[in-house]
């Protein structure tokens, strides 16, 4: 990753142009040719650094309901316990934590009902409690990451 | 309550919610797979970005290929009588820290507050941690460094 690729990611996380060529927008900015920008998001895309471009959608607004979920998992049960979770196609991040609450998840469905079934599923089978944690008041979502002036230089 | 949407406009957003084609013309590649004219694909991201459906478009980092390795979430308890509005900004405010939120508690989990922080090198959040203490006057609070990512993707709403 060079200085170059660091201006496209500080550029295209949150600005990715929404126009027919994207990427000879973004190369008129940044004084490359269309297909130098196709190739370096490519090889961005190849090393693993970008996950994808796309939309990110507010669950909020879409009419879902989202929220965390935390769990005390004994290690024996730890497996059986992920696997469940992780079968929920609304369970989009999930965490093992260096904490008694060591497995931390985010659920998202269609309502609060919803969510709260799945969660009483979790926990009718496999025998852990599931505690159900829903934002009441939202300071700051920003998930952009400051790329130049900053590390990542592997 | 929920957004409506037509067929073509489901068809739609089911290509951009996951990874845009390959291609130097993304937008005129999902108008085609869809039925639908580049126009209307770029009108409807554009509509769903300005009422905030979309909060973002562009690319999402695996941020511990970007630099970011480090990071830790932390729940706050704040104690009765806090200036919940004044504590959040000071969070808010700091460049370190990606999502704060206020959280429903339970009789197990009395905390209120989470922040994630992420950090570039090992005791970045430790600092963080330290400073927004000091800065905020809430002494207790729950450290929950990531061990290992268990799931992680992107949520598939059509």
């Amino acid at each position: 990753m060079d200085a170059i690729d660091r201006r496209i990611l500080d550029v295209i996380q949150s600005g990715f142009p929404l126009a027919a060529r994207p990427y000879a927008e973004l190369g008129r900015d940044l004084g490359l040719t269309e297909a130098e920008v196709l190739a370096r998001v490519r090889a961005l895309k190849e090393s693993g650094v970008i996950r994808r471009i796309g939309a990110n959608f507010q669950s909020a607004h879409l009419g879902w309901h989202s929220t965390l979920c935390a769990a005390k998992v004994p290690p024996e049960g730890l497996d059986d316990f992920v696997a469940t979770v992780n079968a929920h196609p609304g369970v989009t991040h999930n965490y093992l934590r260096d904490h008694e609450f060591n497995v931390w998840f985010a659920f998202i469905g269609e309502d609060p009902e919803t969510v709260q079934r799945a969660l009483a599923d979790i926990s009718a089978a496999t025998g852990v409690d599931v505690l159900y944690l829903p934002a009441t008041r939202l300071f700051k979502i920003k998930v952009d990451f400051a790329m130049q002036g900053a590390g990542g230089e592997q | 309550m929920a957004m409506q949407f037509t067929d073509t406009e489901k068809a739609i957003l089911r290509r951009v919610q996951g990874d845009l084609p390959d291609s130097a013309t993304p937008f005129a590649d999902i108008a085609r797979d869809t039925g639908a004219t580049e126009e209307q694909v770029l009108a409807l991201v554009e509509r769903l970005k300005d009422c905030g459906a979309i909060r973002r478009f562009g690319a999402t980092l695996r941020h511990q290929k970007a630099g970011y390795a480090h990071n830790a979430m932390v729940a706050w308890r704040l104690p009765e009588g806090t200036d919940t509005e004044a504590v959040g900004r000071i969070m808010a405010a700091r460049p370190e820290i990606s999502h704060c939120y206020i959280r429903r508690t339970t009789p197990e989990w009395t905390y209120q507050l989470y922040t994630m922080i992420h950090g570039q090198n090992p005791g970045d959040h430790a600092r963080v941690v330290a400073e927004l203490s000091a800065a905020t006057g809430l002494e207790d609070y729950a450290v929950l460094e990531s061990v290992r990512e268990l799931k992680k993707t992107s949520m598939k709403y059509f």
